[in-house]
């Protein structure tokens, strides 16, 4: 189990700087068809944030930012996002993750829903692959089991 | 503390007078001088029972605090967008805008996070008349490193010391420990609760860290309200001057 940090320095500088880190992982992901990087890139350097918390301020405290059923949802959530897009295409007539098909909903020329559903389809790759990243991470660190489900052990003991 | 900054504005009082040669105008200086450090002394015991007041305050104002650094860090955020974007079409400002509050609604509480009620803007005016000082000292100490390198004899003095600071937020034992760190001879190795251990190269760079002139700038940026600097009593004399 992973405890707050002793240090004050890696402490506030990592408290102060977790917010840039998440808006440059946004801008990651939303320029993702202009420049290098998109939803994959994107979602690693959020997920990374919230392993830089879990690792200065431990594990009660990023407990309240993001547990791992927040990340199981999100990860969810973030698939669904990825394959409700594909899907659509589908039911479009087109074929899966055929973004072109996506212009009548829209209501743009299909080269613009093209663009459009590529950022929709990254951010949802985006959050998934944050969610992910911040469960593995999780898992490693805590060995599977967390405080509550080692009291409920000690209590099955006796 | 309190005598400290007696003694100091008496010192910068006689020197007042030496530099106006003792003219009508510089006593009237002097003397206002005076007269605002020691009303500002009797009242730090003041400050002292306005702190306890403080911490009942700071539960109250929570929630606003909350908003308000909702919105600098919203801000703050949103520049950092426009910097890295660079595209100022009407759909990556509003992308910009969503990012930002997602982010500032996230982790508002973590970029101004255990700061003390104060003027903000007086803040920031402090940061930025503070920076050309800074860029000084480092510019020279680097000169003092380069000759310490350069010299054929060495003539270094490697050495630990340890000092208990003043300062009393988190905030600003970081600010002071990065400034000694970014000064080339001195790296600060540790903090333990408030006591600072710093290496430093030689006895010269050791001296300038000992006088703790680094430390009075950050506490006057920072505002660190229970204690009195020199700066502070200068500023408000010459803000009574003005009035006038």
């Amino acid at each position: 189990m992973i405890n707050v940090t002793d240090d004050i320095i890696i402490r506030t500088v990592a408290r102060v700087f977790m917010p840039f880190i998440q808006i440059y992982a946004l801008y990651v992901i939303m320029h993702g068809h202009h420049s290098p990087g998109g939803g994959f890139q994107g979602g690693v350097i959020l997920g990374a944030s919230f392993i830089l918390y879990l690792i200065t301020h431990g594990l009660e405290d990023t407990k309240e930012r993001m547990s791992e059923l927040k990340a199981g949802l999100f990860s969810s959530f973030g698939l669904l996002i990825y394959s409700g897009i594909g899907l659509l295409c589908l039911i479009m007539g087109g074929n899966y993750l055929d973004y072109g098909r996506l212009s009548t909903i829209l209501k743009v020329i299909p080269a613009q829903a093209r663009s459009l559903g590529i950022l929709g389809v990254e951010i949802g790759v985006g959050i998934a692959v944050m969610a992910v990243m911040f469960s593995i991470f999780f898992d490693i660190s805590t060995g599977g089991v967390l405080p509550e489900d080692e009291e409920d052990l000690e209590v099955g003991d006796e | 503390m309190e005598v400290t900054v007696l003694v100091q504005a008496v010192y910068k009082a006689f020197e007042i007078l030496e530099k106006g040669k003792n003219s009508e105008k510089a006593r009237e200086e002097a003397r206002e001088l005076l007269y605002t450090s020691a009303k500002f002394t009797s009242e730090t015991k003041f400050l002292t029972e306005k702190r306890e007041a403080r911490d009942i305050l700071l539960s109250a104002k929570k929630s606003g605090l909350a908003l308000r650094n909702f919105v600098l860090t919203f801000f703050i955020l949103f520049a950092f967008w426009v910097l890295l974007s660079g595209r100022f079409d009407s759909f990556h400002l509003t992308l910009g805008v969503i990012c930002s509050v997602l982010v500032g609604f996230l982790s508002h509480d973590l970029l101004f996070f255990n700061i003390r009620l104060g003027d903000f803007r007086t803040r920031t005016r402090r940061f930025f008349l503070a920076g050309p000082w800074f860029l000084g000292q480092i510019f020279s100490a680097n000169l003092h490193v380069a000759y310490l390198a350069l010299s054929p004899k060495m003539p270094i003095d490697p050495q630990i010391i340890r000092f208990k600071t003043k300062l009393e937020s988190d905030i600003a034992w970081v600010a002071l420990a990065n400034s000694i760190t970014l000064t080339p001879g001195t790296i600060t190795i540790d903090i333990r609760e408030g006591e600072f251990f710093v290496h430093a190269l030689d006895r010269k760079v050791a001296y300038d860290l000992n006088t703790g002139e680094m430390e009075d700038k950050i506490a006057h940026v920072i505002m660190e309200a229970d204690h009195v600097y020199i700066q502070d009593v200068l500023d408000v004399a010459r803000i009574f001057g003005a009035l006038k």
